[in-house]
């Protein structure tokens, strides 16, 4: 059992804690990511807003968070508990879309500095007196209003919260968050509503956090108030919620806005003496307030591996969609590779220039020709990559944060590769016209010069060119290279050359690659806060 | 005529255009026949649409159409909805359709059993403040013959009653089935699936809402937004009003219809169609009569069948609109076809063959007219650059000749261009189809590059030639006899003389180069027409070899998916049906304004 003596270690583990909550990071839209987000969202809130105030500030007075469902009754309710009309009720829902918390004015500073609630901004009214009700606000974005009343003991504080099954959906995030930040919480329904699937659902998680709980049974018809008051507890009690305490309040012209709106004391006075013996005894306040916060940290126990799952899967779908992208072009690149030696590149113009050189065609055409064949062959080994990535991010709903697949005409694509083949090419001329300044020197004494003639740059380049990517096909220009530059110079060209080649294919192709990757690695999707939130669980563990 | 319709069903589902086409022209007889081919799903003739009248008849067929054409394309799980409504259409066809189900509907404690029994003059539903209250629906049929419909329902025959003295006194209520439905949002959830079952089934749903519950998200979120597309067959009853002062249910009343409207349900006010909203007290009997009424006029003019299917064709057609609506125009221009073409002549390396063509043409020309000693100094130029091998180099392997990546590429773009504003499962289908076709394509090219030859291997030879190369060979023979004058001059064989050897001789030497220059001149114009026919002839081979294995298709399957596009048209009804839904609004724009009415002078 946590006590509430301020315990130093354990506030700066929750601290830690709370930290490595608010780091989690959630950007790929898994299944259940919207699940994950809201855990994340509530651990936040309940840590902010609950725990980590509470047992910094023990002897900070009680939040009785009041909620319910639309039309429960919760305004009258706590209007009647403060005697006086401080938040709007009435017939139209939802009524209350800003949450009103009242104290006893000593109480104040508590509540008007941002110990609790921190997201909220706090807003003052005038008071509202008995003729001149005041209009509601505009009904300001994440507002809280906080009233004083000395008719409520010191040391407890009621929070009006918005219903818990609005249609606005606002409302119902607000209510969640704020009976997060209760240390009791009050279920208000009625006798329509207490068989109702909404307020259930609060019940039972109250009951999984065990906080400290109450119910009210409000706009109970005077002849069936026994009854309908058996039933809800028969069904409270199968819930395994009977020892919860209960009150009961019949339905009265009041209850609809009628007279002043407010119930007469006698209706609520049971209900305010169990808050007041709360507030003010010592035992009893220190039993409800303990009670609530042990039960949060405790259920800490089942929520953060839950979230530190999220994050996990969103670590394996990072991967998983990282690694499509390496598998399509890892086969592209693998399959590049086969084309080339199969000399799939000398085809179609290609192969033309190469049957008509050196009659019918020149050392420049037959390059250029050349050049183009492998740009269209490393565009469709891109293209294909990305058609395969496409095809299989298609079944994975977390690719949708990723941006549109790049389609087979893509003219930027093509554009890239062309720089890249463009640049292969200089360097294979560069190349060449290096080797034949090389055999011009020493002309005279090698044998390969004796014929006399000095090979062009831009023959050596193209029978370059085509032994490099023709493969089998184009034997006859090694053959042919051989004879202009020796055997010697001819097979150390052909290895320059063909490791050229090969480092432009691979420049493609990783490029592109990086390219699909990009907005995956921008989102920076790591293991590492996984680890984090277990770690800082146990440590909270051994603290506790 | 046996044999007639069996054929017309092979062709109906044939990929083949023509055949498609004339399955067209059959389409108004397609009703009879969608009955003859589809034995096994259980439509009676005159099958879909029945007594429905032309417009959602029409819708239905569209629709059954539809999904006929689409089932291999589009995932089944968004054609099952479609399914599910056109079984639906014929179930409830089949049945009376002088009854009207209603069923009333509402949260837990809303009183709808109470209403129910206020309706029926007697207590036949349990009311009370055991929550929840009703667990099984109840039926209330005010005629007889509803027994069909009620089995359809489910509700066993324990459960079905009749209102006081069998209903004879209600003459304005004859034909009115009522159900009462459990809750839709208790803590038992079965009593949810219940609702969820029957309220796919009733013709028309009463929903009761009360002051402290009008609001809930569980209402509005699950219930009344889904089902917006069906206010006409939705009546809207605030009950409970005793529990409200008369300024304070006038107040809450104008919530309501505030609340049904953003929730996108069309009200019936201002005689315009739409759901009815208006105020009640079961309890205490205020306002019934009103709902009595209102619901006696409904079930007179007997078109909520025929509304409320509308409603499901409305949305299913809703929910099929991603599979069949796509912004973007579909379809492959002249420039994407063009294209192609443009990429597979690459492929086959037309232009380059072309060139080449030419360029032996000419050759072997100026080769046949030139010059004896150009030729020979020629070649020798040739031995010092090549070395003594033949220049040209052994001939590469003879497989393969067409660029198979390009091929590749260009049946991804034109695939990727036809497919782009396509929805996603025919976008698929297009690419597909592309690709099956692209399947071999690569060899057939291949082929097609052999039969037509190598334009390069045996160029023709002009009619001018031989005279071209006779007068070579004159001038050559000139030469030849001119130094042979002047050597026998030398000699002293014949009579000096230098001037006419010197001239003949002379003559031959200018002349040679210069007919040689003649025909390398006049060989230009025919030897570019020879290279461009050869090049024009591979691409139009090549063009038509894609065209034929990709392009129909491609072509093919857009087509398929502008006829589904159509039948999609058809049953969005694109309000083909606005006539039709305005002569029933017509009709119903005096109940819609009666309710309105009614219930504004309820409020104030």
């Amino acid at each position: 059992m946590v006590t509430l003596d301020e315990r130093p270690q354990l506030i700066d583990a929750l601290s830690a804690l709370r930290d490595r909550v608010a780091a989690v990071r959630l950007p790929l839209p898994l299944p259940d990511a919207p699940r994950a987000r809201q855990t994340r969202a509530e651990l936040l809130a309940q840590l902010d807003d609950y725990l980590v105030p509470r047992l910094k500030d023990p002897d900070a007075p009680l939040l009785a968070v009041v909620g319910g469902s639309t039309g429960a009754g919760k305004s009258t309710l706590v209007n009647s508990l403060v005697g006086r009309r401080v938040s709007e009720a009435g017939v139209l829902r939802p009524t209350t879309r800003t949450p009103v918390l009242v104290c006893h004015p000593e109480d104040h500073h508590w509540f008007a500095g941002m110990r609790v609630l921190p997201q909220l901004t706090r807003v003052w009214l005038p008071q509202a007196d008995e003729d001149h009700p005041v209009d509601e606000p505009a009904p300001e974005e994440n507002a809280l209003r906080v009233e004083t009343a000395a008719s409520l003991p010191r040391g407890l504080a009621l929070l009006d919260a918005p219903d818990i099954d609005s249609l606005v959906v606002e409302n119902r995030l607000l209510a969640a968050e704020l009976i997060c930040a209760a240390d009791i919480w009050v279920m208000v329904t009625t006798a329509s509503r207490y068989a109702d699937a909404v307020p259930w659902h609060l019940l039972r998680t109250a009951k999984e956090y065990d906080a400290t709980l109450v119910t009210v049974l409000d706009r109970v018809p005077h002849q069936v108030i026994g009854e309908v008051s058996r039933q809800y507890g028969a069904l409270l009690d199968k819930a395994g919620l009977g020892h919860v305490p209960r009150f009961t309040i019949p339905e009265l012209p009041e209850s609809a806005g009628g007279g002043s709106g407010l119930l007469p004391d006698s209706a609520v006075a049971a209900f305010r003496a169990w808050l007041a013996h709360r507030a003010q005894d010592p035992a009893a306040r220190q039993q409800a307030a303990d009670r609530t916060a042990s039960g949060v940290i405790d259920s800490l126990d089942t929520r953060l591996p839950e979230l530190a799952g999220a994050v996990a899967a969103q670590y394996a779908a990072a991967v998983r969609l990282g690694g499509v992208v390496e598998a399509a072009y890892g086969e592209q690149g693998r399959r590049v590779r086969k084309e080339l030696g199969r000399g799939a590149v000398l085809a179609g113009d290609a192969r033309t220039r190469w049957r008509g050189y050196p009659r019918d065609s020149t050392a420049e055409e037959l390059l250029d020709a050349l050049a183009e064949s492998l740009a269209a062959l490393l565009h469709c080994a891109v293209s294909a990559a990305e058609e395969r990535v496409r095809d299989t991010w298609r079944r994975e709903p977390a690719s949708e944060v990723l941006g549109p697949p790049r389609t087979g005409g893509d003219r930027e694509t093509a554009e890239r590769t062309g720089v890249e083949v463009r640049r292969w090419r200089r360097v294979l001329e560069e190349l060449a016209e290096e080797e034949v300044r090389g055999v011009d020197r020493p002309s005279g004494s090698r044998a390969s010069g004796s014929r006399g003639a000095v090979p062009e740059p831009d023959t050596v380049a193209a029978l370059l060119a085509a032994s490099l990517l023709g493969g089998r096909r184009a034997r006859a220009a090694g053959e042919r290279l051989a004879e202009l530059l020796g055997a010697q110079s001819a097979l150390r060209l052909r290895d320059k050359g063909g490791e050229l080649v090969l480092s432009c294919v691979d420049r493609v192709l990783h490029a592109e690659r990086d390219r699909r990757l990009a907005p995956l690695d921008a989102l920076a999707v790591t293991p590492e806060p996984q680890a984090e939130l277990i770690a800082a669980l146990s440590v909270l563990q051994k603290e506790k | 005529m046996v044999d007639d319709e069996q054929e017309r069903g092979r062709e109906r589902w044939d990929d083949g255009l023509i055949a498609r086409r004339a399955a067209d022209k059959a389409a108004d007889r397609s009703v009879e026949e969608a009955a003859a081919e589809t034995p096994d799903e259980d439509f009676s003739p005159p099958a879909l649409g029945g007594s429905y009248g032309g417009p959602l008849r029409a819708r239905l067929d569209a629709l059954h159409e539809l999904v006929g054409l689409s089932r291999t394309r589009v995932e089944s799980e968004a054609l099952a909805e479609a399914g599910r409504v056109l079984d639906e259409a014929a179930a409830r066809q089949r049945l009376s359709s002088r009854h009207t189900v209603i069923a009333l509907a509402g949260a837990t404690g809303s009183g709808k059993s109470t209403l129910f029994n206020a309706l029926a003059g007697v207590p036949v539903s349990e009311t009370g403040l055991r929550r929840p209250t009703t667990s099984a629906p109840i039926a209330l049929s005010w005629s007889e013959g509803a027994a069909g419909l009620l089995d359809r329902l489910a509700v066993p025959s324990r459960l079905r009653r009749r209102p006081l003295a069998g209903g004879a006194g209600d003459t304005e209520l004859q034909g009115l089935v009522l159900v009462d439905l459990p809750d839709h949002d208790s803590a038992v959830t079965a009593h949810r699936d219940q609702v969820d079952r029957v309220l796919g089934l009733v013709d028309a749903v009463i929903w009761v809402v009360d002051p402290e519950k009008y609001a809930d998200a569980a209402l509005h979120e699950r219930y009344l937004r889904p089902l917006a597309g069906h206010a006409e067959v939705t009546f809207v009853v605030l009950n409970q009003i005793d529990r409200l002062g008369t300024e304070a249910a006038d107040l809450v009343l104008d919530d309501l219809r505030r609340l049904l409207d953003e929730d996108g349900v069309a009200l019936g006010e201002h005689g315009e169609p739409g759901a009815t909203v208006l105020a009640l007290s079961a309890l205490t009997g205020e306002g019934v009569p009103e709902l009595r009424e209102l619901v006696a006029r409904f079930v007179q003019e007997r078109t909520a069948p025929e509304r409320r299917l509308a409603a499901d064709v409305d949305s299913a057609a809703a929910r099929l609109r991603q599979a069949y609506v796509a912004d973007g125009r579909p379809g492959l221009d002249e420039r994407a076809r063009d294209a192609f073409t443009d990429r597979l002549a690459v492929a086959v390396g037309a232009q380059a063959a072309g060139e080449a063509a030419e360029r032996v043409w000419r050759r072997g020309a100026i080769r046949a007219c030139g010059t004896p000693w150009l030729r020979l100094y020629r070649w020798y130029e040739r031995m010092r650059a090549h070395g003594s091998t033949d220049p040209h180099l052994a001939a590469p392997a003879e497989d393969e000749l067409t660029a198979r990546q390009r091929v590749e590429q260009a049946v991804r773009i034109v695939a990727d261009d036809a497919s782009r504003g396509l929805p996603a499962p025919w976008a698929q289908a297009v690419r597909e189809a592309a690709a099956r076709g692209a399947d071999g394509l690569p060899e057939a090219l291949d082929e097609l590059t052999v039969s037509l030859g190598d334009p390069a291997a045996r160029p023709p030879r002009p009619a001018w030639w031989p005279a071209a190369v006779l007068a070579q060979a004159a001038m050559t023979l000139l030469q030849i006899f001119g130094a042979l004058w002047l050597v026998a001059q030398i000699v002293g064989v014949v009579q000096p003389g230098l001037l006419p050897p010197v001239l003949v001789m002379l003559g031959g030497i200018i002349g040679g180069p210069l007919v040689e220059w003649a025909c390398e001149s006049a060989v230009k114009g025919p030897a570019r027409r020879y290279g461009q026919e050869a090049e024009r002839r591979l691409r139009e081979a090549a063009a038509a070899c894609g065209r034929a294995r990709v392009l129909d298709p491609v072509a093919a399957e857009l087509m398929r998916y502008r006829e589904v596009r159509e039948q999609y048209a058809t049953v969005v009804g694109s309000r083909p049906s606005a006539a039709a839904a305005r002569v029933v609004g017509g009709r119903r724009s005096g109940t819609g304004r009666l309710g309105a009415t009614r219930a504004g002078a309820r409020g104030r």
